[in-house]
This record gives structure tokens, C-alpha cells and sequence, in this order.
């Protein structure tokens, strides 16, 4: 069978000089596993390479960027601007990721420039931090990127025009210290229809937070809000919800039977993991608490929470979770610790909170934060009465409790003959 | 062997095997699962059904020697065990890259022909582990690369952008006239004010231009001997002084700055010979205030004509123009644009 004549170099060839002649998108991967900074001097190393770099996918402007070298923060700033203009003045075809995150970057308007710039040039992901200052207000013309697949921004001001349609391939959002009226957020999120990752993270200007998205597979929030609901959101599997404020159940909300935890649990019949932190557990135990939910979390493998062990709500709206978790494998439970003006419960009985459920499947189960209050080691004991499958359990104290809490944990009943009880030093 | 025998015989012998040609036309026999690893060859027998004998080897792209198949080949065969760990994997990787330079590049080149991507992949990386934080000499050394920049190419990229070494001159030269027209200003916002503001009309300066040589109206007649000993001066010096020199002289306010434009935009030539100008030590032969006083006419044609020129050549009428500068009786500067925005006066 005879072959066809070649149509470029044969690399068996003389010509020592290979490198040159792989084709344009091998030597873009090789170029984009170096940082700008190097990928751009090639440009000096030959003829053909003089614009190899210009096809980068991926401009990276971080800290490794600029060298540290230089210390006064204008020269570094200059230096940056200069360059960031250079690179995107040369760079020629579709930009796939643009990232700016450098300590000496301030608020500087040259960013409206750029971002106009990248989303001409159909960016895929856009990653912007402003470590210092006030809010940055993104640029307008930004909103109508709609090649964006991944948004990132850090310190920023979202203001969408009132004729933003929404994200139309935004798959990935991360918004960290990020100022949002509240219609706008509501707007933003309902309107990204393949949106899968949320991430937000110390926001102000919105704290009703109703998530409706329907392909959302990932949700990651801290942050203060008043309430958190979700609708259409079938596929969420992994959430983790930090509330930073330790918020007072308000008294006159106690009308009729509304929960908490009915309310979160109805629409998210499919998670795996969950993390609950900071004081969520007890915006979760507000209202009512139910023995059980009406649907069992069947999914549910991994729960972390934090609680307050000396509040008998809290504890029952975590009873609550793990009598509907009929395949949890692996607790995590990390004892929050309040200021000592809370009262120390020990007049409860036992029964009342720590009635017996179906026997739970954990494997792995770690406290963390204990002090030895009566309500943590009853639930410790509660543990190892229905866990029959547990083969390790990691109790780690607070500050050095002395053997009186160990004595107390050899005491305890185990059904589980594997169980291990490992006894962690604070 | 009989049918009964081959019957017999272990599952592993009867592995399916594939053709494949090389670069160098040889053929040979691989093991089909492990050959289909890579997604080229992967497609040629699904989609083309070829491969199943010599007759119809899969030709392989250009690439692929017979050196860099059984490379890959050893690629595929240990990634293709679904057992290993990925501490084992990444372990072999590590070592498999451990190549000379000029054969991990045939490799990539290989790899991607075939669309190995996790090769191409842990290649390229490789390759860039090889590029980082070296100097450009030594990766030119490293891999052959043809040192075939010139000097000026060579800048760094991330510098200033003026360091194009015309660029460079050019901004020397503007600085240079940068300075001068500063200069010229401060001295003539010296005279400025001491002097009145010359309120000839509009219409009376154009006049000028209209091919009226002598006495125009409204200059004192009593500056006669004056003009006309300007006019020796005219005569005598370049007409690119008298432009430099028109600057000193208080026309009004508005068409010094004129003048001052039109002066930037002189070729450097001009400029070099304003450098070594007389026009500064040739003032003092006149009574500064009658300098101050009055414009000379012939000269102030010559500025108005230079002022309507270059209005003209912003609208850019050139027929229009071609056709005055063919019609017009006096002799008249042709001021041309070179290829490269200067203007430059030809006689």
C-alpha cells in the first residue's frame, strides 16, 4: 500500500529543530502548562516562535506574574497594566480563561478595558479578585458575555442592567465579598438554566436566598441570610450552608406548625452530602422538629454539623436528620462552642430526646469538641447503641478533659463488636 | 491444529491481534486491546473495519516510526490494566518521560497524531517542565533552536513598547521639538505681554493671499524700510527660518499656536537647521519693538498660505488641490506626506 507523500515535515527529517514544527495546539498545551510570563518570552527564542504564545487559551495575571522582586506597589501596579495591555493587544484568536488575581491590583478602571476586551473575544472563564479595597463594579458589558461557562469574583459590585437575560451557558458561579440587591440576585440565579455550581460566600445586599435553578448539582454558601429555600432543584447533591449569624428565633413566627426543616429537606430528595456549619443547624431547628422527615434522605451519605450540644432543639432537629438517613455512612459532628452564659441543660430525660430509632449504618463517626456536658455524652452513647456497623469513632476534646471523660466512654454500650473508640488529644 | 485443538487451547492465545504500518511502510502485529487505546486506531477498525490482516494494515499518520509505536505501545499496555493505582500510574508516568528532548518531541508529535491525549497530555507538560526558568539561549540549546532573530527582534515583549528603535528616534526627535517649541513659547509669551493684540480682520490677513505682493493695507507705512529689510532677510535665510522666526513675532495669539502646529509638523530637517538658526542672534539688528509691532506682510502671506495648505490637506481635497498648486502663479512650497506622516518640503 503506498503512501501518500507527506504534507509537512517529515520528522525523521534533518532537521533537529522538532519542537517547532508540532502542531499549534500541542505547543498551546505546552505553553499553558508555563505562566504568562514565560510562555510570552519564547517569543524571543526564534523566527517561529515569535508568536507562538499569541494562541494561548489561558492568560493567567496572578502574584507569580509580576516578580516580587520590585516592593513599591506603583511600580509593580505599572508594570502590570503595561502588561496586561501588551499581552492582550498581541494575543490573537478566542481567549478560554482569563484570570486577574494580584495583590497590587487595585480597583483600577483599566478593567472595565479588559473585560470588554475578553468578552469580545468569546472568554469562557472569567476569574477576577480585587484583594484590597472597596467593591469593584463590574463593568456592564460583561452582562452580556454569553460564551461565559465559569464566573468568579472576588470583592466585586454586581450591578446588572435592567435588560440582563441571564447566563445562558454559565455552568459554574463563585461570588465571594460580592455586594447584590436581592431582585438582582434572585434574577441572576433563575436565569442561568444549565448553572450547576453555586458558590457564595460573604455576600451583602440580599439575605432571602430562594434557589431555583434545576440542573444546580452543587451548592456552597456562608453567609448571613434570613432564610433559604429551594424550588426545582432535584439534582442538588452536595450543599454545604454556613449561617455567620447567630440569629434569634423570632418569637412571633411560632404561629401555625411552620418548620425549618421541613421546609429544606422538601425540595432536595436527592442529596449525598451535607454540611451544615456555623448557626444553620439552629435556623434549622426553628419551628417545629419533627421525629422524622416525611421523605428519608435515601441518598444521604456524608453529614457534617455543627451544633450546639447544650441546646435539646438542636439536638433533636440532628436526631431528626439521622433517623431520616438510612445510608449515612460517615457523621461528622463538631460541637459549637457558645459563650458560657447559656445554661448547662442537665434537667432533660433522657427518653424525651434520645428515643430509640431504627438502627443507623454509620461506619465513621467523629466528635469533635467535646467537653464533657451530659447532653454530648449521651449522644455519644445514643451513637454507639444504634450504630451496629461502626467500625471507628474519633473523639477528640476541647482542652484536656482528664480521664473523667475517658472513664465516661468506656462505660458506654457499644452494638457494634468492630467499633473502635479513638480518643484524640486536644 | 485441529478445530478440537484450538478449542482447547487458553482464551489469551486467541487475542484478537491488529495490522499496523509505520512511517517506514513496515508492518506489524499488535495486540487489538491494547491498540485500542488509542482513539485513531480505535476508529480505523470500528468505523473502517481495517487492521484485520496484513493486507489491510492501518496506516498509521506520518508520525508514528516504528521506535515511537512501541513507545506508545508500552504506554498502553501498562495504562490499560484497570488494576493499578494511581500512585503506580503516576509513578511510570514520571519515568516514561525520562527521554532525551528531541524523542519527547517526537513522541508528542506522535501521540497527538494518534489522539492519546493523556499522552500528549503528560508529554507536554513534560516538555514545559523543560522550558521553565530557562534562559532563551539555553532552551535554544536544548532544542535546536535556529538563532535566527535579529537584534531588534529580540526585544523582550514585556517591555515598553518604544523600544523599536525608530520609534525610539522618533520620540528623541519630538522631545527635541518638544523643548524648542517651549522655548519659543517662553519667549514669546515674554513679548506677548508687552503687546497689543493685532486686530486685523480675518479677510484682511487672506487678502494677502490673494497674490497682493506689495503694500498691504493697514500696515504702517512707515515699517517700509523695515519689510524691506526683512525681505533681504527672507531672502537670505531658509524659508524654513522664516517659519521659526514668524513664531517670535506677535501676530496674535491664535496663529502663533498656528504657527506653532504647523512648525511641529516640519520636517526634521528643518528642525536641524532651526537648531543652528541665526534668526535668535539676527534680532537684535531690529528695534525690538518694531518687531513686536508689525508682521510683516510677504511674510504673513507666507503664513497664511502654509495655515490654508495645511487646512486643506486635513480635508484632504486633493484634486482640488492638485489643480491650485497647477494653476497658481507664485511659487509656492509643494509640501508633500511621506510614507511615513512626515511632511516633508520640497523646493
Amino acid at each position: 500500500m503506498g503512501r501518500a507523500p507527506p504534507e509537512f515535515p517529515c520528522l525523521t527529517d534533518m532537521d533537529p529543530d522538532r519542537i517547532s514544527y508540532l502542531p499549534g495546539h500541542v505547543i498551546d498545551q505546552i505553553l499553558s502548562h508555563l505562566s504568562i510570563k514565560e510562555a510570552v518570552k519564547t517569543s524571543v527564542l526564534s523566527s517561529k516562535w515569535r508568536y507562538k504564545w499569541a494562541t494561548l487559551p489561558n492568560l493567567v495575571f496572578d502574584n507569580q506574574f509580576v516578580s516580587a522582586a520590585v516592593q513599591d506597589h506603583m511600580i509593580v501596579k505599572n508594570k502590570l497594566l503595561r502588561t496586561v495591555d501588551h499581552v492582550l493587544l498581541l494575543h490573537s484568536g478566542p481567549i478560554n480563561k482569563f484570570k486577574l488575581s494580584h495583590r497590587d491590583l487595585l480597583g483600577v478602571t483599566d478593567i472595565d478595558r479588559w473585560t470588554l476586551h475578553v468578552s469580545r473575544k468569546a472568554v469562557k472563564e472569567f476569574v477576577l479578585e480585587i484583594w484590597k479595597g472597596q467593591r469593584y463594579k463590574i463593568h456592564s458589558c460583561l452582562y452580556c458575555c454569553q460564551s461565559l461557562t465559569h464566573l468568579e469574583l472576588f470583592n466585586c459590585w454586581l450591578k446588572p442592567p435592567s435588560t440582563f437575560k441571564g447566563f445562558k451557558n454559565l455552568t459554574s458561579l463563585d461570588l465571594q465579598h460580592v455586594t447584590l440587591a436581592q431582585d438582582a440576585f434572585e434574577n441572576l440565579i433563575s436565569s442561568c438554566p444549565v448553572l450547576e455550581r453555586l458558590t457564595l460566600m460573604n455576600f451583602d445586599g440580599f439575605t432571602h436566598l430562594n434557589i431555583d435553578t434545576p440542573n444546580l448539582l452543587f451548592f456552597d454558601i456562608g453567609g448571613k441570610f434570613e432564610d433559604i429555600s429551594f424550588e426545582n432543584t432535584f439534582q442538588l447533591a452536595v450543599v454545604s450552608i454556613g449561617l455567620y449569624v447567630n440569629f434569634e428565633i423570632n418569637q412571633s413566627r411560632l404561629r401555625g406548625g411552620y418548620s425549618n426543616l421541613l421546609k429544606f429537606f422538601v425540595n432536595l430528595p436527592h442529596l449525598q452530602r451535607l454540611e451544615i456549619q456555623s448557626y444553620f443547624l439552629k435556623y434549622l431547628a426553628a419551628g417545629i422538629v419533627p421525629i422524622n422527615l416525611p421523605r428519608p434522605c435515601i441518598d444521604l451519605s456524608y453529614l457534617s454539623i455543627r451544633i450546639n450540644l447544650n441546646d435539646l432543639k438542636e439536638i433533636s432537629a440532628a436526631l431528626c436528620l439521622l433517623r431520616s438517613s438510612p445510608n449515612l455512612q460517615e457523621l461528622e459532628i463538631l460541637a459549637r462552642q457558645e459563650e458560657q452564659t447559656l445554661t448547662i441543660t442537665h434537667n432533660y430525660c433522657w427518653e424525651d430526646v434520645f428515643f430509640s430509632c431504627p438502627e443507623m449504618h454509620m461506619r465513621n463517626v467523629k466528635i469533635d469538641g467535646i467537653s464533657g456536658i451530659k447532653p454530648e455524652l449521651d449522644f455519644i452513647s445514643f451513637l454507639l447503641l444504634h450504630c451496629p456497623v461502626l467500625e471507628r469513632m474519633t473523639v477528640i476534646p476541647v482542652s484536656n478533659m482528664g480521664t473523667e471523660l475517658m472513664k465516661q466512654l468506656l462505660r458506654c454500650r457499644r452494638a457494634s463488636r468492630q467499633a473502635e473508640i479513638i480518643y484524640l488529644d486536644p | 491444529m485441529s478445530e478440537t485443538d484450538l478449542a482447547v487451547i487458553k482464551p489469551e492465545m486467541m487475542k484478537p491481534y491488529v495490522w499496523l504500518q509505520t512511517s517506514d511502510d513496515s508492518i506489524q502485529q499488535v495486540e487489538q486491546e491494547i491498540a485500542m487505546f488509542c482513539p485513531l486506531i480505535c476508529q480505523e477498525i470500528i468505523q473502517k473495519g481495517m487492521g484485520s490482516s496484513k493486507n489491510c494494515a492501518i496506516c498509521l499518520p506520518q508520525q508514528v516510526s516504528p521506535a515511537m509505536l512501541s513507545l506508545i505501545l508500552d504506554y498502553c499496555r501498562f495504562h490499560q490494566v484497570p488494576g493499578r493505582s494511581n500512585k503506580e500510574r503516576k509513578s511510570y508516568d514520571e519515568k516514561f518521560v525520562r527521554i532525551d528532548t528531541e524523542r519527547l518531541c517526537e513522541l508528542t508529535s506522535a501521540a497527538d497524531s494518534l489522539q492519546l491525549k493523556p499522552l500528549v497530555d503528560l508529554t507536554s507538560r513534560a516538555l514545559a517542565r523543560i522550558i521553565e526558568g530557562k534562559t532563551p539561549e539555553e532552551i535554544r540549546d536544548i532544542f535546536h533552536l535556529p538563532d535566527d532573530l535579529t537584534e531588534e527582534e529580540k526585544l523582550e515583549p514585556l517591555r515598553n513598547i518604544t523600544a523599536d528603535p525608530r520609534i525610539r528616534l522618533l520620540n528623541r526627535l519630538y522631545a527635541k521639538k518638544r523643548k524648542e517649541l517651549k522655548e519659543r513659547e517662553r519667549l514669546k509669551n515674554v513679548e506677548v505681554e508687552e503687546e497689543h493684540v493685532d486686530d486685523r480682520s480675518v479677510d484682511d490677513l487672506l487678502s494677502f493671499i490673494n497674490g497682493n505682493d506689495g503694500d498691504p493695507k493697514g500696515v504702517k507705512t512707515s515699517k517700509n524700510k523695515k519689510k524691506n529689510r526683512r525681505k533681504k532677510e527672507q531672502q537670505k535665510n531658509s524659508s524654513l527660518k522664516e517659519a521659526s522666526e514668524l513664531n517670535k513675532k506677535e501676530v496674535n495669539g491664535h496663529d502663533i499656536r498656528h504657527q506653532s502646529s504647523e512648525a511641529e509638523i516640519i520636517s526634521e530637517t528643518s528642525y536641524l537647521h532651526y537648531a543652528e538658526d541665526d534668526a535668535f542672534t539676527s534680532k537684535p539688528e531690529f528695534d525690538d519693538g518694531d518687531i513686536d509691532d508689525e508682521i510683516d506682510p510677504a511674510l504673513k502671506e507666507k503664513i497664511d498660505r502654509e495655515v490654508e495648505d495645511f487646512a486643506r490637506r486635513l480635508n484632504s481635497d486633493w484634486p482640488e488641490r492638485m489643480q491650485e498648486l497647477l494653476s497658481s502663479g507664485q511659487e509656492r512650497k509643494t509640501v508633500l506626506f511621506t510614507a511615513d506622516g512626515f511632511i516633508r518640503r520640497h523646493a
